[in-house]
């Protein structure tokens, strides 16, 4: 990868610049049993508490870096300065596709968010609930026997891709070619980026074709006849909303599962808390994702403007990453400790602000259903002896190579 | 007790409606109903620790009389 190294912008003073990258900072690289939220915990004393890093995206751009709960909350709900448009398409590709909603400013991004809110309502996530159920359980008890599994590929990629694909209305199939896609476009070189994003869109537009040829009754089917203040969707619209639930579901809630079962595998104690009282899944599940968020949000500024008296101007990135806001002492006492049963915990693993994740609820769901069976179904567990977890930071946290065993 | 809520902060996370169903009504699109909430008693506890949850800090407890 081509890493353009930026020069401080001249506005940014010398004092708040940082040595920092999600990408390359200690423990953000592939680490054998790492714990890259907890690697990212020191910036709450040795850093101030908004710096500029001079290399901090996967192209090696330049970002303002908020690490309090308070400030990201300040930005992100400030979507009109600090925008959300960053033309990933456009700039990749050379086309003009905007990622829908998520990179629409207000006013318009509310007209798109009421269409697609009670999709993924609460209420309506109960409708789903019956068969994620029975996909977790339909996994598990396919390698309940065997002692050990490894949790990424055996459960938690084909347990939360396949709900999702399921709600979206494509065939699972073809997932591990999906998961490819979204393996380049979030963790490969410049060319690899490229070119998934490429595959993406011509596979999501190849979709809305045959939907308009032969009408389901799925998401895309209702993109299709959904209307939008009295008139129907474009294809380009159609297209952005596809391109970004297509990408955005893939792989998030698959690396939730793995951080919260390799929490659980190293902490015997809060697993065995679950097993006594499954009612503690539901703080759990928040405990763990305040503790093990996987996202940053970008934002950039749309105008020159200033906060807290640093000057941020027009074109800026501001970064907010999430798993770092989630350790604020000021936000959260004693933030490193993981306390299943923590009960103010107003985590920003789903950002803040008006684009708040669109799949949130049906996120929690999942890996609420997710814990229940798996603690339900299989006996106290560990990581196999002689294994190691990787885990790694980047533009995405994640974790590979989870093998389990028990009994 | 009344639970102010700021219905301009509110963004659909539901963490208030997780522990307090019935002290929280939501819209079809999952977002808080607009108007204050008079806490019915009893219910104190469970309002409060409704409002605490909310990222976006739409809600804040208030005593009943409080005009503000």
């Amino acid at each position: 990868m081509s890493i353009a190294k930026s020069a401080v912008p001249d506005h940014v003073p010398a004092e708040l610049v940082h040595d920092f990258s999600l990408f390359t900072s200690p423990g953000m690289k592939p680490t054998a049993c790492g714990n890259p939220q907890a690697a990212l915990s020191h910036l709450h004393t040795d850093a101030p508490p908004i710096f500029y890093a001079a290399s901090n995206t996967y192209d090696g751009r330049g970002t303002w870096v908020f690490t309090k709960a308070e400030d990201q909350r300040a930005i992100l709900q400030n979507a009109a300065v600090f925008s959300s448009n960053r033309g990933l398409f456009k700039s990749a590709l050379g086309e003009d596709l905007p990622m829908i909603p998520l990179e629409i400013d207000p006013p318009d991004h509310q007209k798109y968010r009421s269409l697609l809110n009670p999709l993924l309502s609460p209420k309506r996530v109960d409708a789903l609930e019956a068969g994620a159920r029975e996909r977790a359980v339909r996994l598990i008890e396919g390698f309940v026997a065997k002692g050990s599994c490894e949790i990424m590929n055996d459960f938690a990629f084909p347990f939360a891709v396949g709900v999702f694909l399921q709600f979206l209305g494509v065939p699972d199939d073809r997932r591990d070619e999906y998961l490819g896609w979204a393996n380049d476009q979030f963790h490969g070189t410049l060319d690899q980026r490229q070119a998934a994003m490429r595959t993406v869109v011509s596979f999501v537009s190849d979709m809305i074709a045959q939907r308009r040829a032969a009408p389901t009754d799925d998401f895309i089917g209702f993109l299709l006849t959904a209307e939008l203040e009295g008139r129907r969707l474009s294809d380009k619209e159609i297209l952005g909303i596809g391109v970004l639930l297509f990408e955005a579901g893939l792989d998030t809630v698959a690396a939730a599962i793995g951080f919260d079962l390799y929490h659980l595998a190293t902490h015997g104690d809060d697993q065995q808390r679950l097993r006594d009282d499954p009612d503690l899944i539901k703080p759990a599940v928040e405990e763990m994702f305040r503790a093990y968020a996987t996202i940053q949000m970008l934002r950039q500024a749309a105008t020159d403007t200033e906060y807290k008296g640093i000057r941020i101007r027009a074109g800026d990135m501001v970064s907010c990453p999430t798993m770092v806001a989630n350790r604020d002492p000021a936000e959260f006492p004693d933030p490193d400790r993981i306390d299943i049963a923590r009960e103010t915990n107003r985590h920003n693993s789903f950002a803040y602000g008006p684009h708040r994740c669109l799949g949130s609820h049906l996120a929690r769901r999942e890996l609420v259903i997710g814990l229940e069976e798996f603690l339900r179904r299989i006996p106290s567990f560990e990581i196999k002896s002689g294994t190691a977890p990787t885990t790694y930071g980047g533009h995405v946290f994640g974790i590979e190579n989870l093998v389990l065993s028990w009994g | 007790m009344k639970i102010k809520v700021d219905h301009t902060l509110c963004q659909g996370h539901a963490r208030c409606y997780a522990l307090a169903p019935a002290i929280f009504i939501l819209d079809d699109a999952g977002y808080i109903l607009p108007g204050d909430i008079l806490v019915p008693e009893g219910q104190e506890v469970l309002a409060q620790r409704g409002a605490r949850a909310c990222p976006e800090r739409a809600l804040a407890v208030a005593d009943k009389d409080d005009a503000a």
